[in-house]
């Protein structure tokens, strides 16, 4: 997959470019607005990651002439999130909006979100090493035993497996699991995650629910890094 | 073109002085005229009449001619009165005429009618003096008849009107020119206080904020003027003051994790560490940074709901479904704490579904940070005559009451030891407060020491 970054600020250019690459995408950096709109429009890229404030083009100017030409996705990142803005930047033809400062994992998983085209595919059976998650039927079973789990904590456990191997924020997961979209100061992601841990991973062996400190959870077989 | 208040009023006042005045001289030169003409008119009439009953007496045209003394002497009185009697063959029997009036061939009156008024006719003499005559038939003892013209030039009547006229005219005029003098220095006068509170309002600053407009000596009218200006400046002052104190506060909190960062970086760098060592210091950098960023976005929240551009996306819904959709949210965090957290109520509320959640979520964490374990907190949604009031209530050491009238303040923390732990930015509750005002409501708090505490919510209806 190919990304192009458009960002005038060196170092947020080069955390991203060095991220995104390493997590598995080819990236062409443009530190302003007139070149990055040549380079989108001259090579067929899957995504643009694009900064509003840039100098010479600004990111409305370079999505519009853009949207002239082709439909490659666009990604805007943004110190201002006034709700004008925001509508601004969607009515002109961006396909999502993130403000700074974000959270990696959380730009991360809105690049795979606009890669995935269509809708995600609803799968009935998880598996991740000996757990198995019957999602129609909402039920867990760690090899022989079955494990009772509360609503809430199978919401949060089918989550983290369908993302396996992707690393969630405690944000993403507030708004995934409970539908609160907003940062309150409280510690109830990391609560939840350590009841669910209690159930699902303190009485084996093999660990499946990981945290990534300072960034969120992740959930597979092996240790993450 | 703007006019400034003095002028307007002055022009206002001159216009007002220039038309009744107008009026009032309108009316006193046309009733002076009237009496002229009407004095006059009567003159000519009445010489007529005399002239005619005296024709009567005679016996023939020729007697005309030897009576003309007597006939003529009828007139006499008035120099400006001019008289003609011919024959009816139209040959002049007497012409008398010492005004020299261009006699012209008036319809005469019957000489069995009465002569009137009415019958009078004007004319212009040469083009410039106006004249007034009537005439009449007179029947002679013989059966004959005579035309006996009369008139008056009224050249002395006009140029006294005339020069009536013009001292009204000039009247009018001076009179207006000095009262709209005399208004613009009035109402100039009269708006000096307005100058003064203007002079006043000039040197207050935003670093002067604390200077009032001064009410001695002003009028009464505009009492309600400086008294709503002050009251507007002291309002500002408040809110300087509290911008002020916010500012500062917030400098201060965001100091600690910057300082965190930087030390502990700084600290990481003296010498070569192993790798876990680095990756615990980024984490915990990362951790601080989301600190900063919480408090920015609760920061700018609070900015943007307090600024009159903010719309609120109202829904409605079930309240008590909403308390127990955010007890579950924390239903992790008070089963640790062995806390229990009650829901009861219903009641319908129209408001911004995301603002109601963040608000009562803020509320619930509050109360559970201060709950002690084993008890419980109760939450209710209830519908009352004003609208809806949501309570949380929780037992623990209960708030004292100046510390309670400062719950709502921003970067205020209840408990002074904690005010460093990495979860709280201090400003929950003064965003609880800030998203009930935005739906027009009002957040409240109540406390028994050593007892129960309550915050409640009241939403007015629609």
């Amino acid at each position: 997959m190919r990304l192009l970054v458009i960002e005038d600020e060196r170092k947020t250019g080069e955390y991203l470019k060095k991220g995104l690459e390493e997590s598995g995408f080819t990236v062409d950096l443009a530190s302003n607005g007139i070149d990055g709109l040549h380079l989108a429009l001259e090579d067929d890229y899957d995504l643009v990651v694009l900064d509003v404030m840039l100098p010479r083009l600004d990111g409305w100017g370079v999505v519009k002439q853009l949207r002239s030409k082709k439909q490659t996705p666009v990604l805007f990142l943004t110190a201002r999130d006034a709700i004008e803005d925001r509508v601004k930047g969607l009515e002109l033809g961006g396909d999502d909006y993130l403000v700074k400062p974000f959270a990696f994992v959380e730009l991360l998983a809105r690049i795979r979100t606009l890669l995935r085209r269509g809708p995600a595919r609803q799968v009935e059976q998880l598996g991740i090493g000996d757990l198995e998650i019957d999602v129609i039927r909402r039920r867990v079973r760690r090899g022989s035993h079955r494990i009772d789990l509360t609503p809430r904590e199978f919401a949060l456990l089918h989550l983290l497996a369908e993302r396996r191997g992707e690393v969630l924020s405690r944000t993403q997961i507030a708004s995934y699991v409970w539908d609160m979209n907003f940062d309150s100061d409280t510690n109830v992601v990391e609560v939840a995650i350590r009841r669910l841990r209690s159930k699902i991973d303190d009485p084996y062996e093999l660990k499946l629910i990981h945290t990534v400190r300072g960034m969120g959870y992740v959930m597979d077989v092996n240790e993450p890094g | 073109m703007r006019l400034s208040l003095s002028a307007r009023l002055a022009l206002i006042f001159s216009l007002i002085s220039i038309m009744s005045l107008s009026l009032v001289g309108v009316i006193l030169f046309d009733a002076l005229s009237d009496q002229v003409y009407v004095q006059d008119d009567l003159g000519i009439v009445l010489a007529t009449r005399h002239l005619r009953r005296l024709a009567a007496e005679l016996d023939t045209t020729e007697g005309v001619r030897e009576h003309q003394e007597r006939l003529v002497s009828l007139v006499l009185g008035d120099p400006a009165l001019a008289m003609r009697i011919e024959a009816a063959d139209g040959t002049a029997l007497i012409d008398y005429n010492p005004p020299h009036i261009h006699m012209i061939a008036l319809p005469a009156t019957e000489a069995t009618q009465r002569v009137v008024t009415a019958q009078i006719h004007r004319w212009t003499d040469g083009g410039a003096t106006p004249v007034r005559g009537v005439a009449s038939m007179a029947a002679l003892r013989d059966g004959s008849s005579v035309k006996i013209s009369v008139a008056r030039s009224m050249s002395d009547r006009a140029s006294l009107l005339e020069n009536y006229r013009n001292v009204i005219w000039a009247t009018v005029t001076s009179t207006a020119v000095v009262a709209v003098v005399l208004c613009y220095l009035l109402v100039r006068r009269a708006l000096a206080p307005l100058r003064a509170i203007s002079a006043s309002a000039q040197v207050i600053t935003a670093e002067r904020l604390d200077s009032r407009i001064d009410v001695k000596g002003t009028p009464l009218e505009l009492d309600d003027l400086t008294q709503a200006l002050n009251a507007m400046l002291q309002r500002l002052q408040l809110g300087f003051d509290r911008l002020w104190h916010f500012t500062a506060d917030l400098a201060h909190d965001l100091r600690t994790p910057i300082a965190n960062m930087r030390g502990a970086s700084e600290v990481a760098l003296t010498r070569t560490r192993s790798a876990s060592e680095y990756q615990a210091l980024l984490a915990s950098n990362i951790e601080e940074c989301d600190r900063v960023s919480r408090m920015i976005e609760n920061v700018l929240f609070l900015a943007r709901a307090e600024s009159p551009q903010f719309a609120l996306h109202r829904s409605e819904f079930d309240a008590g479904e909403e308390l127990q959709r955010i007890a579950e949210y924390f239903e992790g965090v008070s089963a640790e704490k062995a806390v229990q957290v009650q829901v009861s109520g219903q009641a319908r509320l129209s408001a911004e579904r995301e603002l109601f959640r963040r608000a009562v979520s803020n509320l619930l964490a509050n109360a559970l940070r201060y709950t002690p374990s084993g008890q419980t907190i109760t939450l209710t949604a209830a519908q009352t005559d004003q609208g809806v009031s949501i309570q949380v209530r929780n037992p623990g050491e209960g708030i004292a009451p100046p510390d309670l009238a400062k719950v709502f303040d921003r970067f205020y923390r209840g408990d002074k030891a904690r005010s460093n732990s990495g979860t709280s930015t201090g400003l929950g509750l003064a965003i609880v407060k800030t998203i009930v005002e935005i739906h027009g409501g009002t957040a409240l708090a109540r406390s028994e020491v050593g007892g129960v505490t309550t915050f409640e919510l009241l939403f007015p209806v629609g």
